[in-house]
């Protein structure tokens, strides 16, 4: 029963950010996701008694939880980007295309997939659908944080496929991967910082034209 | 026997409705540290309006005049509908969730036109601001009951209060607190206490009537408001008693039902007091978050969660 709340709450939260118009909203929805993500992998390590992913769920909450949004803020309020995200789609439209990657994943786990366990297939489902989600939000935003974000998205969608399915993955992968997401963080950040002071702005599509 | 029970069911709602009221604004003003107005001072109010001469502008149609016993009947009969402490027949109950939407919006439809009729510019603003916000209201609310309905495996209202706890049902119930809140112009979306002419929703539409005509119309906004109450009531918490069974059981089933609506007096009042009104195009974003959340609730619903 809890699992379904934090997985509700994780799929609750990713609709939340394919909809939202501004970016500080954006990242306190993922802030949010990853709190929900988090409190899973406290059950998940609690039910069974797994010392190491206790080590990860703290790894979690003390990156995705707190610092990694806290440093997308401080970047947001540096550059003073203006309030669009860069649509591509708007938000109407976005939500009818999460809903339909919902339902695409719901059918892949369903009917190809067929897996014995209602709980797994529940979980898989939901996870592959914050992954397409997180991938959607990539493609079909402008702005260089947001994709930042939408990457972010994916890759939690990709730990709760590891989490639920299989307990996680092994230790030591878990926390180069979580090393890897912390360095590409301020990586990207230090990029958009450098993009915004020499453009004047952080649209992925205007990148191609030439300043003389 | 049943129905005697149904009937008599329905008055004491009626009658305790405007207390709701009174309630919710009592238990701001403490949460404020102030003394507050009377729990009774809905019941004043209404009398006094009763006792009062009504003045009906000559520009009028007859639908000015018609509309508040249009919109009072109307939210009575939504009454009817509703799973409260008793429960209903489920072979003679017609009741059904999408019925009592549309009897919920006929009177809406009236009380729109009744704005417009009077000519006046608050009128016509209060009208339109109220179609704007239920245009986003009403989505939401029907997935709500989409997705309960989908678990309950029929519309009925009768089968729908009889199931069990669910999860989505809970994720649902989320979703129409938001729905209510706009529905019964509380704070996020319209407020009560205030007839400042740039924000006020309801009462805009309201402004040209007096006397009895507007003490059907607050006394239906009661009503209303514990029509949402009890549907919320009942699907975060479904227990109801049949009419043939002993009076111990249906006192039972009436302190639960009043521990509820009291629960959710409370919850109303602290998100009042602790929210500020949000500007109208705002007000979009909140009832787009309830129509969100109502989704999750399909999509567990559709899971079997």
């Amino acid at each position: 029963m809890h699992t379904y709340i934090f997985l509700l709450g994780i799929l609750v939260m990713t609709y939340f950010m394919m909809m939202v118009k501004r970016l500080p909203a954006l990242i306190n929805g993922f802030r949010w996701q990853s709190l929900f993500l988090f409190l899973l992998t406290l059950l998940l390590a609690k039910r069974e008694a797994d010392g190491a992913l206790y080590v990860v769920a703290g790894l979690i909450f003390l990156l995705k939880v707190v610092l990694v949004p806290y440093f997308l803020l401080r970047i947001v309020k540096r550059i003073k980007v203006n309030e669009n995200l860069g649509f591509f789609m708007n938000p109407q439209l976005s939500l009818l295309s999460g809903l339909l990657l919902t339902y695409l994943s719901y059918l892949f786990t369903f009917k190809v997939m067929l897996l014995a366990d209602r709980m797994q297939s529940v979980s898989f489902a939901l996870s592959l659908c914050v992954t397409l989600m997180g991938l959607f939000i990539m493609i079909f935003r402008m702005k260089a944080v947001v994709q930042i974000v939408g990457l972010l998205v994916m890759e939690n969608g990709l730990f709760l496929t590891a989490v639920t399915m299989c307990g996680g993955m092994p230790f030591i992968v878990e926390l180069s991967t979580f090393l890897d997401i912390f360095i590409s963080v301020i990586i990207l950040g230090v990029f958009v910082y450098r993009i915004n002071t020499l453009f004047t702005h952080i649209d992925v599509n205007k990148l191609d034209s030439l300043r003389g | 026997m049943r129905t005697v029970f149904s009937i008599l069911q329905i008055i004491m709602l009626i009658v305790i409705a405007p207390l709701v009221s009174g309630l919710i604004t009592k238990i701001k003003n403490n949460v404020r540290l102030r003394r507050g107005q009377s729990v009774f001072q809905p019941y004043y109010n209404l009398a006094k309006l009763f006792s009062k001469e009504e003045v009906i502008s000559e520009h009028t149609s007859w639908i000015f005049s018609v509309t508040p016993y249009v919109v009072f009947a109307s939210t009575v009969t939504a009454l009817f509908l509703v799973p409260t402490f008793i429960a209903k027949n489920p072979q003679g109950c017609m009741g059904d969730l999408f019925l009592l939407v549309f009897i919920l919006s006929l009177g809406r439809f009236f009380l729109a036109l009744a704005g417009l009729d009077s000519g006046s510019a608050f009128g016509g603003m209060g009208s339109s601001r109220e179609m704007f916000i239920s245009s986003f209201a009403e989505p939401a609310a029907i997935l709500v009951f989409f997705a309960v309905s989908l678990s309950a495996g029929s519309t009925n209202l009768g089968a729908v209060t009889t199931g069990g706890f669910r999860l989505s049902w809970l994720v649902a119930a989320v979703s129409l607190l938001l729905v209510v809140l706009a529905e019964t112009s509380r704070i996020p979306v319209d407020n009560q206490e205030t007839h400042l002419e740039l924000t006020m929703v309801h009462e805009a539409m309201i402004l040209e009537y007096s006397g009895r005509s507007l003490a059907l119309i607050e006394l239906a906004s009661y009503v209303k408001q514990i029509v949402f109450f009890s549907l919320l009531g009942a699907i975060v918490w479904p227990c109801m008693a049949a009419a043939s069974a002993g009076y111990a059981e249906i006192i039972a089933a009436l302190a639960a039902y009043l521990l509820k609506i009291a629960g959710l007096v409370l919850v109303v009042a602290l998100v009042e007091v602790s929210l500020a009104k949000m500007r109208l195009f705002r007000v979009v974003d909140f009832l787009y978050f309830s129509f969100v959340i109502a989704l999750v609730a399909v999509i567990a619903a559709v899971f079997g969660v």
